[in-house]
């Protein structure tokens, strides 16, 4: 079972007095740390431009500050503050998407999905980009960005396990892909939490004749575009899935890495197609709706539009 | 509307919350500390039609604390804007009604909210649009007191005495807590004087004394040419004792049962 964010940042903590944790109304996050180190977990209430210059100024001070907001608010609140204070002033700040990935909270609203969140943070000079799948991303991504000097963000994902991933026979390398299934037919990409869907994808299509390869791209900046060049020579097509626009997030940047290199192969990109997703439903219904499932990757692969 | 006829308005609204509550997760806390204002803006004191809910002379309501919606959805129910029934459709495919204000969805919403912070803003544009046509409607925005920590709050303030926006009025959903207890996590106090010191004219109102909350209404625009603020003391999750301070909570079958026996309503 992977360790929770308030578990790692207490673990990071307690190794490197430097690291601290700063909260936009998000204070459970922080308990553990509260609990052992009072003066290092700070609240700042609902307000996330402040949240990100306060960060900025304790990285200034030389500090390690993880701050920790909701994703579409702490991504797009503080956009600004972000590029420029983070990005133009290479500081050595953690932007948390503590809750709320993608369509996670598909029903509560457009305001609530998180559908840029990747986009907007791979924009950014100098910023290092994660999209863990599970608990066991998310644990590996926050030890890996603290080692690192500059900034960084992450959506945060609990305690959920990929499924038929025994923990120790993973592999964690900040910007490099994961390759979890094998196969000719097709390579499909994911980014987040959807690597479970692109799993039962190639599942079902493995047991129709037609073996995947499953490249997971967890880094999206840096990008490991070795990875997305040795798909495209390897296999005829390639699929991104993301709960996210196609716009800049992982099939943007595998896009943009075909096109440099003058790959030739097919592309298609599941995803959020530059619409809103207004409607309310449950999370699956809402990336049912969206194209952004194993059905729509079978399909894909399939050939059918 | 007399006030025993806008508590059992009240009264309702909650009952609407509960039974959302009982469907999908439901931002009980302070969907229900607003439920008697809601029952005075829509049965008492905003001016709208049900049947035309985009006639040019009503006026404006923005929740800018969308996440509770919930009360929102059962004050334009009962208004008439859509079918009652309907409340129990929150969060079900193709509803129309979302989990945050949906303008785009459900009739009678002008704004979409749910990012804190917004609302505000927004109202000084309307605001600002309805003096540009010296036109009489009036705007209403409707914060929580966490809201207010947001920094956009305080430029739209500044913005809106600057401006002399008489016709705006902003209601503080003063319940005391946000996730956890607002003046532990960021203090406001002293909050009148904040207002006050945005040139704001401020008055305070027991936010469930429907009495005290028409009298204030009626006295709208509090000082001539300024915007008003009515600061309303609340209690997060009003009317259910077992859901007070919680910020969201999930019924199920029995405890939906008991809250609406303590609102003295059947299931
Ligand atoms: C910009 C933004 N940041 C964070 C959130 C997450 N959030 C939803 S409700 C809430 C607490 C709101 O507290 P308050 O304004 O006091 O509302 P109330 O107590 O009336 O529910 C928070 C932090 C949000 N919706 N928008």
């Amino acid at each position: 079972m992977a360790k929770g964010f308030g578990d790692v940042i207490l673990e990071l903590s307690e190794q490197d007095p430097r690291v601290c944790g700063v909260s936009c109304d998000c204070w459970g996050f922080l308990q553990p740390l509260a609990q052992r180190f009072p003066e290092r977990a700070i609240e700042i209430g609902i307000a996330e431009q402040n949240l990100i210059g306060i960060g900025a100024g304790l990285a200034v001070r030389g500090k390690i500050p993880f701050v920790i907001g909701m994703n579409p608010f702490v991504t797009m609140r503080c956009f600004e503050q972000i590029r420029t204070d983070l990005g133009y002033g290479a500081r050595n700040v953690k932007v948390v998407g503590g809750y709320g990935y993608g369509l996670m909270y598909a029903g509560w609203g457009c305001t609530h999905h998180a559908m840029e969140e990747a986009a907007l943070m791979r924009l950014i000079p100098g910023m290092t980009v994660v999209m863990p799948a599970d608990g066991f991303e998310t644990e590996q991504t926050m030890r890996a960005i603290a080692a690192i000097d500059g900034p960084a963000y992450f959506a945060n994902q609990g305690g959920n396990l990929l499924p038929d991933q025994p923990e120790e026979q993973r592999e964690f390398t900040l910007g490099k892909a994961v390759r979890l299934r094998e196969g000719g037919a097709a390579t499909v990409l994911s980014t987040g939490p959807i690597a479970a869907e692109a799993l039962r994808a190639a599942d079902e299509l493995a047991a129709a004749g037609k073996p995947v390869r499953v490249l997971h791209v967890h880094t999206l900046k840096p990008l490991d575009a070795e990875a997305v060049l040795s798909a495209a020579r390897e296999t005829p097509l390639l699929v991104t899935l993301e709960e996210h626009t196609v716009i800049g997030g992982l099939g943007g940047a595998v896009a943009e890495v075909l096109a440099e290199h003058g790959c030739g192969v097919p592309l298609r990109r599941l995803g959020v197609q530059d619409v809103f997703a207004v409607m309310s439903g449950s999370h699956a219904d809402v990336k049912r709706r969206h194209g952004i499932s194993a059905e729509a990757v079978v399909a894909a692969v399939n050939g059918e539009r | 509307m007399n006030l025993s006829d806008l508590r059992d308005k009240a009264r309702r609204i909650r009952a609407g919350v509960l039974r959302i509550a009982a469907m999908s997760d439901c931002h009980t806390g302070g969907s229900l500390s607003i439920a008697d204002l809601l029952a005075a803006l829509y049965f008492h004191w905003l001016r709208v039609d049900p049947h035309n809910p985009g006639w040019e002379g009503r006026d404006y309501f923005v929740l800018s604390k969308g996440h509770c919606v919930p009360a929102l959805d059962a004050a334009l129910a009962l208004r008439g804007f859509f079918p009652e029934e309907l409340l129990t459709t929150h969060l079900e495919l193709d509803s129309i009604l979302s989990g945050h204000a949906c303008a785009r969805l459900t009739p009678g919403i002008d704004a979409s909210t749910g990012s804190l912070g917004h609302g505000l803003p927004l109202g000084v544009g309307i605001a600002l649009g309805v003096k540009m046509d010296a036109a009489p409607n009036r705007v209403v925005v409707m914060l929580g007191d966490g809201e207010l920590q947001e920094g956009s709050n305080w430029e739209a303030a500044m913005a809106a005495s600057h401006h002399k926006l008489g016709q705006l009025v902003a209601i503080v959903d003063r319940n005391k807590y946000q996730t956890g207890r607002t003046e532990e996590m960021m203090a406001l106090e002293p909050l009148a004087d904040k207002w006050r010191a945005f040139g704001w004219a401020v008055r305070d109102v027991d936010g469930h004394d429907l009495g005290e909350i028409v009298a204030a209404l009626d006295a709208l625009p509090f000082g001539p040419g300024r915007p008003s603020c009515l600061i309303a003391d609340t209690v997060k999750g009003k009317g259910v004792s077992f859901l007070e301070t919680h910020h969201m909570y999930r019924l199920n079958a029995d405890s939906l049962v008991a809250a609406l026996a303590e609102l003295g309503e059947g299931a």
